[in-house]
């Protein structure tokens, strides 16, 4: 193979990396938020009613933390990525821990394509391609569906031709 | 039902699929909710907590029953649910191990069927499509196989796997283990060799204070002898231990309570582990394990049950028995490199035995101060491979990477400089993909 040039980006001359959906931060954002409004409820409540300073302390420490998580949010997003090679899918995410994951479209098990009520309010789906490891984790979220829907029956077209399971 | 390609219809489970949830969550309800609160209602609020749990569960039954489908796409098996979380699985029938018919009491009673379809992955039954009639489960059964070319393997579907046609070859016997090797193993192990001490505190502590009770010194007899259950359970399921090939498998055999006898084809070996425990070193004994694909193994590692290779042995029946699992791989020959020298303060100690190294048919790790321990993964079993970087590891430039297999656990060639493990992933994927394209390489 080649040899890296950087190490963010290997393989750069082979490797076209491409993002997933800018949308996908508003989904986290309004996931975290609709999390968040219950944190800070509970804790208001309990600071009204025991009038307990540690509540305070709890309530500033949680909006420092969501702060923090918005931030991270934007360039975790941006950090997701998928590139298709002629025999394996590349998928990349994480900031804090970087993660790539390189699978065989051969070692392909089966795809799974998910939803969910806000995933789909923005137009988005998650696809998974499972393989016959536990700890294989190729999973690209917030992909437009017809992108997703491409990409399954790429991916499984791809997994028939170069069959071989275990 | 026409085998049209495509533009076939969703089809949607027997309308009597939510009923007969229901009826299976009936029990699960009435344990919920417990005998203490049976007690503390009475018999008639109890009754109406269970209908309205169980109206509640119908309810939500037709509504899942409503929006699950199948259909089959040309040569994959869509699976579609969910009405909040809508999912949908494209199982490729290539992958398909094998489809089975299973009627629990209800279905049988109402003329139904479940279909299961086992896909390796995850473990457990991927894909159960409950309920069908019982023609609708036969067909779709029989069409499924046809379409994963495996009709010819229908019959053996529903017949217990790994049992060899009874006309086979006879087998070759590989390697016997002595008893007295397997016992002295076994005491070679800390729970026997702390056990005394234990004994000896104990009487100690009865002697010389009367305060202890009867209870006090059972309970801690029992505790000991749960310590002591780990070894025993080994001498006994490894007793008369014999490791023999037919066929293309490995035919393993012991037990003294029981005899068990495991046949693992050498084509669904995923990996091989070998340990080599501290107090056995001096003997320079070591154990060697299988990784099987689709035979559950304890999370627990080599602790409880799981296959063995070989329970006990010395090197050169390792490397007998090594040459029969893996032919063309040698312990010994295994080039082991350190990882980048910017990793000893993460391992000061462990540094010089952390290792990693690919040969020409294997990658491979070593890990484990006292116990050591050798992974052993064929390029051709690899599923996947991941480069991962924590943020320590991002300062110093480093990287771990995995080499992921099925069932068994991932071969690591942990901190290894970055550039060196982009190089790594680059050539595990290129060899691995070689490998495969060889076939029929066990």
């Amino acid at each position: 193979m080649t040899s890296p040039t950087s190490a963010l980006e290997p393989w750069p001359e082979t490797v076209e990396w491409r993002p997933v959906s800018r949308d996908l931060i508003w989904v986290e954002l309004i996931g975290l938020a609709s999390f968040m409004i219950f944190v800070f409820t509970g804790l208001g409540v309990f600071w009204a009613l025991t009038g307990h300073w540690s509540f305070g302390l709890a309530l500033a420490a949680t909006v420092v933390m969501t702060v923090w998580r918005v931030t991270v949010i934007f360039r975790a997003v941006k950090a997701w990525g998928y590139a298709e090679r002629d025999n394996d899918l590349l998928v990349r995410h994480g900031l804090l821990v970087r993660r790539l994951s390189i699978v065989p479209y051969a070692r392909m098990q089966f795809v799974d394509v998910t939803a969910g009520p806000l995933e789909r309010a923005f137009g988005l789906a998650t696809v998974q391609l499972h393989t016959a490891a536990a700890a294989s984790d190729a999973k690209i979220p917030g992909l437009p569906p017809a992108e997703a829907s491409r990409l399954r029956d790429r991916l499984t077209a791809l997994g028939e031709d170069r069959a071989e399971g275990l | 039902m026409t085998a049209s390609l495509a533009t076939e219809p969703r089809q949607r489970l027997h309308p009597l699929t939510p009923l007969l949830k229901g009826a299976r969550a009936l029990v699960v309800i009435i344990a919920a909710l417990s005998w203490q609160t049976l007690g503390r209602v009475g018999v008639g609020w109890f009754a109406a907590m269970v209908v309205a749990a169980l109206v509640a569960h119908v309810v939500l039954s037709v509504v899942s029953w409503y929006f699950t489908g199948y259909q089959v796409v040309g040569r994959e098996l869509r699976i579609h649910e969910g009405l909040l979380i809508r999912r949908t699985r494209a199982i490729p029938l290539e992958r398909l191990q094998t489809v089975e018919v299973v009627r629990p009491l209800l279905a049988q009673l109402t003329g139904l069927a479940e279909l299961r379809l086992e896909v390796v992955g995850g473990g457990k039954t991927e894909a159960p499509l409950a309920f069908l009639t019982v023609e609708e489960a036969r067909a779709l059964r029989e069409r499924l196989l046809v379409l994963a070319g495996k009709a010819s393997a229908a019959a053996p579907a529903e017949v217990a796997e790994g049992e060899p046609m009874p006309v086979a070859h006879p087998e070759r016997p590989i390697h016997a283990v002595t008893n007295r090797d397997l016992l002295i193993s076994q005491v070679l192990t800390p729970q026997t060799l702390f056990m005394p001490f234990g004994v000896v505190f104990v009487v100690f502590q009865f002697a010389t204070e009367a305060t202890w009770s009867f209870i006090g010194i059972a309970s801690t007899l029992t505790a000991m002898a749960g310590v002591l259950l780990q070894p025993v359970r080994r001498i006994l399921a490894d007793w008369n231990f014999r490791l023999a090939s037919q066929d293309g498998s490995l035919r393993m055999r012991g037990g003294l309570l029981e005899t068990r006898s495991q046949t693992v084809p050498l084509d669904r070996l995923q990996a091989i582990t070998a340990t080599w425990p501290l107090l056995w070193r001096r003997r320079r004994w070591l154990r060697l394990r299988p990784h099987v694909a689709g035979v559950a193994t304890p999370t627990s590692g080599d602790e409880a049950g799981g296959g063995r290779l070989l329970p006990v042995g010395d090197p050169d029946t390792a490397r007998l028995v090594l040459a029969e699992a893996l032919p063309g791989v040698s312990l010994d020959a295994i080039p082991f490199t350190p990882p980048s020298r910017r990793a000893r303060w993460l391992h000061p100690l462990a540094w010089r035995v952390l290792g990693a190294a690919l040969t020409d048919q294997v990658v491979a790790h070593r890990e484990g101060l006292l116990t050591r321990q050798v992974l052993v993964v064929p390029y051709a079993r690899i599923q996947s491979v991941r480069v991962v970087r924590g943020p320590l590891q991002r300062r110093l430039g480093l990287a771990t990477v995995y080499a992921d297999t099925a069932g068994g656990p991932s071969a690591a060639a942990r901190d290894r400089d970055v550039s060196e493990a982009w190089a790594l992933a680059a050539t595990l994927a290129e060899r691995s993909r070689a490998a495969r394209s060889v076939p029929a390489q066990g």
